[in-house]
């Protein structure tokens, strides 16, 4: 019973974390699981994918209601993060667990630095005088796109619209018809080759692959901010549940605790769409990348251990 | 269907298959609870499409579990599929054929799963 609780409590704070800065829980979740309960890396991954499937189907929910998430852009891309997803999940199935464990830190250490970056970039702007008039921690440290694009859709609702980058929709043709009101999407072959990294990421560690979608759709194809973070959370559901198939029909998923996980999450990251408001995103930005940090260098020791 | 009534019909999918999802969780979790089973108890009942039913019948926690986690990981799917047809409807063949395609690739995920 106490096991059970603090599993729920995890998933809570995993998801909460990840919906207030923007991040899925898949990042926490992995570590969580494998250094805290002493699962196998690949039930800990199995179990995150099933956390990923269910904040992005209920974040997305909400974005394609509200006309934010890009439909047919998020459909074309999922082709590609699907297969490769797929592609992903047969590879974790090879990979010595070790080998995992350093790739996963490596992982770790990335999304951690980005968000340094983030902090440092928003900064600059600030000291730069450019307009601020919205509590800086509210974009996230998403300067460059939101590094994730599992985020609430109230954070999302608050995030920065780009002006750089984006061209008015107008001509026809399959880029018109994937484009949205006031920006015109193009270098698809990139955000192909992007969605296909995305894909892989998922499926081998677990977490949504945000982390390069968005950029990938925000300064690569011209989408804006909002537009690619909603868009990227729809297409999560697509890739996190392919890689899953391929978990679920191989054992890679434990009911007993891939369901309290996706429980917590689930109330963790509705809860904090509620609490966004009152939480100082700076300070929990800090404390997040020095779990990140400190999390990476266990599950190095582990790989390397 | 127009487009923007599009997404909103396949928002509220997506949204029910959360909603379903988590309750069937939920009430598999409460079976666990009741049963005291702990969840690092092992082993852990395998995925098995003839003993979902079993266990459904028989009101056992896996079977609410399971049957939670399916409609987790096939409500993206169904998503899909029901954008497929709104496509359909509003004559957008290019689509329809790329939603077929996210369609074959989540078919082909499922079934190099079952394979290996």
């Amino acid at each position: 019973m106490a096991e059970l609780l603090l599993l729920i409590c995890g998933g809570v704070v995993a998801g909460a974390f990840g919906a207030l800065l923007g991040l899925g829980g898949g990042v926490l979740i992995v570590p969580l699981l494998t250094l805290g309960f002493g699962l196998p890396l690949r039930e800990a991954v199995g179990a995150s994918l099933v956390c990923v499937i269910v904040t992005s189907s209920a974040a997305a929910s909400v974005y394609l209601q509200r006309d934010v998430a890009n439909l047919r852009l998020g459909m074309t891309l999922e082709m590609f993060t699907a297969i490769a997803a797929m592609a992903g999940g047969l590879v974790a199935f090879l990979v010595p667990d070790r080998l995992l464990a350093v790739m996963f830190a490596a992982l770790l250490m990335y999304v951690a630095l980005t968000m340094v970056r983030a902090r440092d970039a928003r900064d600059n702007r600030d000291a730069g005088g450019a307009p601020n008039g919205r509590d800086s921690g509210h974009t996230s440290g998403r300067p460059n796109g939101d590094s994730s694009g599992e985020v609430s859709p109230e954070a999302a609702e608050r995030a920065e619209r780009p002006s750089g980058g984006a061209e008015p929709a107008g001509s026809g043709g399959l880029m018109a018809s994937l484009s949205g009101p006031g920006y015109r999407v193009r270098n698809l072959g990139r955000g192909v080759l992007g969605s296909l990294l995305a894909g892989v990421v998922s499926a081998l560690f677990g977490v949504g692959g945000g982390i390069v979608k968005v950029p990938v759709m925000n300064l690569i194809m011209g989408v804006p901010i909002r537009v690619a973070t909603a868009t990227s959370n729809l297409m999560i559901g697509v890739t996190a549940s392919a890689g899953a198939l391929i978990y679920l029909f191989r054992g890679g998923i434990d009911p007993y605790v891939a369901a309290p996980t996706a429980l917590g999450v689930f109330a963790g990251a509705s809860l904090a769409s509620r609490l966004s408001d009152r939480v100082d995103l700076g300070i929990l930005r800090l404390l997040f990348v020095a779990v990140l940090v400190i999390t990476a260098a266990q599950m190095a020791l582990r790989g390397f251990g | 269907m127009k487009a923007g009534r599009l997404e909103r019909t396949v928002g509220l999918v997506l949204g029910a298959g959360a909603i379903v999802s988590v309750a069937l969780l939920a009430i598999g979790i409460a079976g666990m609870i009741a049963a005291h089973i702990g969840p690092l108890d092992r082993p852990f009942p395998p995925f098995d499409l003839q003993r979902l039913t079993v266990d459904l019948a028989s009101l056992k926690p896996a079977g609410f579990l399971w049957l939670g986690l399916l409609a987790v990981i096939l409500t993206p799917s169904i998503r899909v599929i029901a954008s497929l047809f709104g496509f359909a409807a509003a004559g957008e063949r290019r689509m329809v054929a790329v939603a077929v395609v996210v369609l074959a690739a989540i078919c082909l995920s499922a079934a190099l799963g079952a394979g290996g």
